[in-house]
Parts: structure tokens; C-alpha cells; sequence
């Protein structure tokens, strides 16, 4: 009796013998392996580059206005970890008398502190000085241009609130 | 008129030739696997511009950004976390890969003539690699990063007659500045990615021009085939080395993601400043000896590596030590693992 060949396949057209079964298995496999593996990839790539959403910012508490004394200052730390400096610099008991700035130098990231005797804010990383709004004034934030970055502030009910980067819930 | 045919008029090139290109024939002893350690480095090479592209999406080289830019890749952007993992890990392995092609190369004698210029293009790539590794590091500005940079080029400062020049060039000024971080990013993302490619093309053209050493073994039948095709045999046994590298690099950045330090803080130096693993047998040397005799020392070391073909050559002239190259190779890789182990291990 004549040996009848192995077919994975209907007996359609020429039979498949098992040898070549397995190579087109294994050729498929591998293709669909690559095609997943570098798939995934590329996909978690596009996405990595698609634009997040605005980071979300909540109004925190900070004080109270009313203990709040004219020309001292308090550090804030967000959610977020940035470090912020707060001072009151009016007496007019508005919005318009505090000013909340970022405590990182835009020289070389160094900590800022306000100065209340010299009425500035100071980096004693390079000797940088900002006057009382974050502004650059001398040493090389000055020649740089880079000011202090500025939060927002709002007065509820007599209480301090400020806009920060809240930590992102993930 | 078939597309076919359409592009033939265009691209005027048959399948014979292009099979006559791409099919050079392989040397069998190419089927074990340590002689793919030269397609490796690569491979992770590519895998270090693409993973490269997508951070610099978002990495900004200032003083008062790249922290933070770090940051958001690290803890906000989508899959930042893996893409800086694998471009730190495929760092890790490209170094380490590097060095065991170059080891490879070295104890199999492939260096000796007529392949002396590709040794010294080999150099060039391992220097050019411990450059992007150097720069790459000092990109995160984290407290680290920072002091490391500022030892690196304080450490080229020791060069007799060049060392001032060369660390001004470095860092753009006479200290750490806010123009520093461009320059190292320029060195990082541009000049060395720009060099390899270039010395990776001509690397592999002088292989093909002169063909890789031809190994025997003896456990091969003499009358098995010598050589076996590139296409498809030596390319499957390249993809399948890329994914198993792949899976490695994700494993790898999964379980031991890259951290991220403290911010760089210009006034207080760290109590331990260690440089990145690669660089340690340098800096156990450096420590052992006086700053300038310890850089002189190490440029004569490099030196020596560049011109070992002809070095090889002039003691197998001269002298009956056939195989001293095996000797000093042994010697000298020890060496390098006892100083990165000693480093490793000591604080200070």
C-alpha cells in the first residue's frame, strides 16, 4: 500500500508534508511574534507622545489673612513637591498683598528665601537676587532674564488659598 | 505598465543583485553564540536612538528645567517610566556588550593583519560609547549626575598643557554653568549618535570587505560546509537575538526601573560621589595615584589599546612568546574586574 503523506490541510490542492507544515507554522509564529512584540512598542510609543491632559490644580488653604503678619513670609511645599515662598507685602488686606513664588532658582534649580530686612527674594547658590515679585534684578537670573515662576492666589472668608499642581491619581 | 516594472525603471536593481549584496556567506563558527556579541551592541544601538527620540520629545537641557523635565517623563508622561528604563538599561548592556565583542575579538586574535584598521574603528566606538554613557548620565541633573560631571571635568583638568582647554570646551565655561547642560545634550544627542552610526558603517564595511576571520573548531566534521548563507540563516539568528534582548531590556525595566535622585544642589557636595558602573575601574585609578600621573597613565593605557595590532605583531617578531597577546589579555581583564570590584565595594 502506498504511504499517504501527513496533511494539516484539507486535501485540496497539493499535499503539505510535515516538514514544510512546520517551517510555514514557525515562520507565521515568528512574524506574529514580532509584528505583537515591536506592535506593543510602537503603540505605548504613540502614546508616550500623545499630549497629556493639563496637569489638575486644586485651591489649597495656606493661612489665615488675618495672622498673616505684613512682611514675613512661610514656605509652601504642594502636592506636587515644588516648594513655594508666600510673603505679605501690603497691609491693604487684598489679594494684591501676597505674592506666592516658586522657591527654585531658574539659574541652576538652587533654593530661593525671601529677605525681609533687604526687602528681596534671594539664591545664595550665585549670589541671585529678585526683587519683591519675582523679578530677576541682578546676578545671572538677571542676565539671563529669568524670573521667579508665580502661583495664584485667592482670598475666601478671610483665608489664604493658593492654585497648585495637585499629585496625579494614578 | 506593472507596478513591477514601474519601479524597476526607477530603482534599477534585480533581485539577483540585491540577493548578491545582502547574501555574503557566513563562517559557521558564527552559529555559536558569543560571535553575535558583535551584532548586539547594534542592535541596542538602534534600540538607543529610538527610546533617544522619543525622550528628548520632552527632556529640556536648562539647569532650571532638566530636573523637572526628567520628572514628568519619570512620573507623568504615559509609559515615560519604560522608555527611560529601557534607554537607561540598553545603555547598561550596550557598554557591557561592547566590551565582550571587544574581549571576543581580542583573545580570538581577529585584530592581527590584515584587520588592524577595523581594531582602531572598534576603539573609536567603545570611546564613543563611554562618551554617550558619560553624557547621558549627566543629562538627569540629578545630585549625582551633577557632582559626577563636575569630577569628570575637573579629572580632565589634570591633562598637562590641554586639560584647561579640554574642560572648558566641556562644560562652556570655567565651572558648571546654565550653558553646560546644552553642551553635554549637543555631545549626547547629536555629535555621538551622528559618529557612531558613521563608525558603525564603516566597521561593518571593512567586515564585509575582508570577510570576518575564518574560525575552525575541532569538534566540526571536515566535510560539513564551511559557510552558510546570511540570508535567511544568520538574519533569523538576528532577530531572534533582538527579541530575546527586547524581553531582557523590558524584564530589566519592569522590575528595576530607573530612579531618579535628589535635584543637583551646586552648594553642597555629596559625601560619596561615585560615577556610573562603566567608569569605576577609571576612578579606582585615579584614586590610586596623583592627579596628573593617574590621567598620563590612562591616555598611555588607551594608547597602548589602540596600537595593540601592531604592538601584537612587533612581540610575535621579536620574541618566541607566540601567544603572549592571551597572557597580557588575561592579566588585564582582571585588572579591570578587580578595580570596578574595589570600587564597587569601598564607599570612599
Amino acid at each position: 500500500m502506498a504511504e499517504i503523506p501527513y496533511s494539516p490541510l484539507p486535501p485540496a490542492g497539493e499535499p503539505v508534508d510535515r516538514r514544510t507544515f512546520l517551517s510555514r507554522a514557525s515562520g507565521i509564529a515568528m512574524a506574529a511574534g514580532l509584528a505583537a512584540g515591536y506592535g506593543t512598542f510602537g503603540a505605548m510609543a504613540g502614546r508616550f507622545l500623545y499630549p497629556a491632559k493639563p496637569a489638575a490644580t486644586a485651591w489649597l488653604f495656606v493661612a489665615d489673612v488675618a495672622g498673616f503678619a505684613h512682611g514675613t513670609s512661610l514656605s509652601y511645599t504642594a502636592p506636587d513637591g515644588a516648594t513655594v515662598a508666600i510673603a505679605r507685602q501690603g497691609t491693604s488686606g487684598g489679594v494684591e498683598d501676597f505674592v506666592a513664588l516658586s522657591s527654585t532658582c531658574p539659574h541652576l534649580g538652587c533654593k530661593v528665601h525671601w529677605e525681609g530686612q533687604n526687602n528681596r527674594f534671594f539664591c545664595p547658590c550665585h549670589n541671585g537676587v529678585f526683587d519683591p515679585k519675582g523679578r530677576a534684578v541682578s546676578g545671572p537670573p538677571a542676565e539671563a532674564g529669568q524670573s521667579l515662576g508665580r502661583y495664584p492666589l485667592k482670598i475666601e472668608k478671610g483665608l489664604l488659598y493658593i492654585e497648585v499642581p495637585t499629585e496625579r491619581l494614578a | 505598465m506593472g507596478l513591477a516594472a514601474w519601479l524597476q525603471e526607477r530603482l534599477p536593481v534585480t533581485g539577483d543583485q540585491l540577493r548578491e549584496l545582502t547574501n555574503e556567506p557566513v563562517p559557521n563558527h558564527l552559529k555559536r553564540w558569543w560571535f553575535a556579541l558583535g551584532g548586539t551592541p547594534a542592535y541596542l544601538f538602534v534600540v538607543q536612538i529610538v527610546t533617544g527620540i522619543l525622550l528628548a520629545f520632552y527632556y529640556e537641557p536648562a539647569p532650571s528645567t532638566a530636573y523637572d523635565s526628567v520628572k514628568y517623563i519619570t512620573d507623568t508622561a504615559a509609559y515615560g517610566w519604560f522608555f527611560r528604563s529601557v534607554h537607561k538599561w540598553a545603555a547598561t548592556l550596550m557598554i557591557a556588550a561592547v566590551i565582550l565583542h571587544q574581549m571576543r575579538v581580542f583573545f580570538t586574535g581577529a585584530y592581527r593583519k590584515p584587520r588592524e584598521i577595523n581594531w582602531l574603528v572598534g576603539m573609536c566606538l567603545l570611546l564613543c560609547t563611554l562618551v554617550a554613557g558619560f553624557t547621558g548620565y549627566s543629562l538627569v541633573y540629578e545630585q549625582l549626575s551633577y557632582w559626577g560631571t563636575t569630577v569628570g571635568a575637573n579629572i580632565s583638568s589634570n591633562v598637562p598643557v590641554v586639560g584647561n582647554f579640554m574642560k572648558r570646551m566641556l562644560l562652556g565655561g570655567d565651572v558648571y554653568n546654565e550653558r553646560t547642560l546644552s553642551r553635554l545634550y549637543i555631545i549626547h544627542a547629536a555629535i555621538m549618535p551622528a559618529l557612531t552610526t558613521a563608525l558603525i558603517a564603516v566597521h561593518i564595511a571593512i567586515i564585509r570587505m575582508q570577510g570576518v576571520t575564518e574560525l575552525k573548531f575541532e569538534d566540526e566534521p571536515a566535510d560539513k560546509p564551511a559557510h552558510f548563507s546570511f540570508f535567511p540563516d544568520h538574519l533569523y539568528t538576528e532577530i531572534i537575538a533582538g527579541l530575546v534582548l527586547m524581553i531582557l531590556l523590558s524584564a530589566l525595566s519592569t522590575v528595576l526601573p530607573a530612579t531618579l535622585g535628589p535635584r543637583a544642589d551646586p552648594l553642597s557636595t555629596p559625601e560619596v560621589i561615585k560615577p556610573e558602573w562603566f567608569f569605576y575601574v577609571t576612578f579606582r585609578w585615579l584614586k590610586l595615584f596623583s592627579g596628573t600621573f593617574a590621567v598620563l597613565s590612562m591616555g598611555f593605557i588607551v594608547f597602548t589599546m589602540y596600537a595593540w595590532p601592531f604592538v601584537d605583531a612587533l612581540i610575535r617578531k621579536k620574541t618566541r612568546f607566540q601567544e603572549a597577546s592571551v597572557w597580557i589579555g588575561i592579566v588585564a581583564v582582571l585588572a579591570i574586574i578587580g578595580l570596578t570590584v574595589w570600587e564597587a565595594v569601598v564607599a570612599h
